[in-house]
């Protein structure tokens, strides 16, 4: 759920990539983290099996920066994406508030993407969310492999809910913009409209029920995606130089190394096998934690005089204790010493 | 408008937004300033159950919250699943050991999750018994909260709601970030 903060006049969305296995959620994740402006992004954090496969989930704080007076942080997670880690996935989904759920376009995995929209349903059901309620696009993903469905196919198959949908190839960063920021917009025109809904956001968010919620109106999708359906985009456009991202980290998440010539880049990521190390880990670029030389306590400043009291009277009670069990030992030991 | 002002349920608790107005942000502030001070922590996180940070008191100025929130709310997720399938109701505490630092998480109410960093200064058994008693304390807050009208949440004034200009400031901004 979205939660404002009036206190720093904040807003924080929780965003979820979801999809079949290998679909491309954390490649449409690491493009996002290479290419959003350095000032917007934060660390690119994955809990990943030693395979590279997402085990857990990857996440990434977004600041898009003030929007009316209101900072506005969205925070972009991947689920797993394999069958048998529906378990951790549906935890993931826990208080979402948009989704960008990613298609793999070719034909042999078109079962696995009506699976995973199921799954989906399924799973939003159980947290008593209606999944047309929830602000969503489609990504079709892997435009480029001769394998691809027709967009028209896919449509058929996989968009009942005329969601607005994007074509995308997540490997070169095709597409993964588009589809973020109308997801983006989605997810913000929701806030709004809560807001036109009645005397302030405040109010109808702080005062809504669940019943409320449930009746609100299906968001509106964007009109140039729900209207103009974008073809598949052209050769990624560079961005504006003051946009450019600056590199000064490594990447964060970091793939094993590969023999060169054995793997393409999309074959780096072994499917999840028997014998593979599943050991969780979490990639950092550089974890900021590690960099304090010497971390400050402020917790230990004693502001209050109430506090040393209470230091003083613990200090008190010690001493007491001491003093009564020095007592007791010493009568224990005169008895016995009278008794021999 | 929905009519908030009957008893909720847990469910209901679970479920609704949560908003912050500056006074909620200041008792929670002052409620974690006092455990810190009491239980000798380093530094205290209260983290949604969703993953967003609400707010933290004491030494995290170098740590990257954001990411701690999300990992501590999945944390949390996880070890709530594992007690479902273990028929437990819900593990409330959960503790991890470092080499010079450690973090206690547990729960505070239906949905909020306190997490504190402490080291060698004090003791776990310290921090578990300020912990429960600041737990008390914030859901008793978080029930006044999130049980407020729809008269009292318009009381805090213009200021703290989002302005008229909110749609079309996000479509600028949006544009600016991901405009390719």
């Amino acid at each position: 759920m979205v939660q404002i903060n009036f206190a720093n006049r904040e807003i924080q969305c929780k965003v979820v990539y979801y999809g079949p296995g290998m679909s491309g959620k954390t490649t449409n994740l690491e493009v996002v983290h290479k290419k959003a402006p350095t000032s917007a992004k934060g660390e690119l954090t994955s809990i990943a099996t030693e395979g590279d496969r997402t085990l857990f989930f990857d996440f990434m704080p977004l600041d898009l920066g003030n929007i009316a007076g209101i900072k506005t942080k969205f925070q972009l997670y991947t689920v797993p994406g394999q069958v048998y880690y529906n378990s951790t996935r549906k935890l993931v989904l826990q208080g979402v508030d948009g989704i960008v759920f990613v298609a793999d376009s070719q034909a042999d995995k078109l079962d696995e993407n009506v699976e995973a929209f199921e799954n989906l349903k399924a799973n939003l059901k159980e947290y008593g969310r209606d999944i047309e309620a929830i602000p969503m696009v489609l990504q079709y993903n892997k435009r480029d492999l001769p394998g691809a469905m027709p967009v028209e196919d896919l449509e058929r198959k996989l968009n009942p809910l005329n969601l607005p949908y994007f074509e995308a190839v997540a490997s070169t960063g095709e597409g993964v913009f588009p589809t973020l920021k109308a997801l983006a917009s989605l997810v913000l025109e929701s806030i709004n409209r809560e807001k036109q809904g009645g005397a302030g956001i405040a109010a109808a968010a702080a005062c809504a029920t669940p019943a409320a919620a449930a009746t609100r109106p299906a968001p509106q999708r964007p009109a140039a995606a729900a209207t103009a359906r974008p073809a598949a985009p052209a050769a990624p456009r560079r961005m504006a130089p003051q946009q450019q991202p600056v590199q000064r980290r490594p990447a964060a998440r970091v793939r094993p190394q590969a023999a060169p010539a054995a793997r393409t880049p999309r074959q780096s990521r072994e499917p999840f096998a028997a014998g593979t190390a599943t050991q969780p880990r979490v990639h950092r670029a550089k974890p900021r934690h590690q960099e304090r030389a010497e971390p400050v306590h402020h917790a230990m400043r004693r502001p209050a005089g109430k506090v040393r009291i209470k230091e003083r009277t613990d200090t008190a009670r010690l001493v007491l204790t001491l003093v009564i069990a020095a007592v007791i030992i010493g009568a224990v030991g005169f008895l016995f010493m009278n008794y021999l | 408008m929905p009519k908030p002002t009957r008893q909720m349920s847990d469910t209901e608790l679970r479920n609704s937004r949560l908003v912050f107005y500056k006074e909620d942000i200041q008792q929670i502030d002052s409620t974690l300033r006092e455990f810190l001070s009491r239980s000798k922590s380093k530094a205290a996180l209260l983290v949604d159950k969703d993953g967003h940070l609400i707010t933290q008191e004491g030494s995290t100025e170098k740590t990257d919250t954001d990411t701690i929130a999300a990992l501590v709310a999945g944390c949390f997720a996880a070890t709530r699943e594992m007690a479902r399938i273990l028929g437990e109701e819900e593990f409330s505490a959960l503790f991890h050991q470092g080499r010079k630092d450690n973090l206690q998480l547990s729960l505070v109410g239906q949905r909020t999750i306190l997490g504190v960093l402490f080291d060698d200064t004090t003791t776990i058994g310290m921090v578990r018994l300020y912990a429960a008693e600041t737990a008390r304390k914030l859901t008793s807050l978080f029930r006044k909260i999130l049980g407020r009208s729809e008269a009292q949440c318009q009381s805090f004034g213009d200021e703290q709601t989002i302005g008229d200009g909110f749609s079309q400031a996000a479509a600028d901004t949006l544009e600016n970030v991901f405009g390719e």
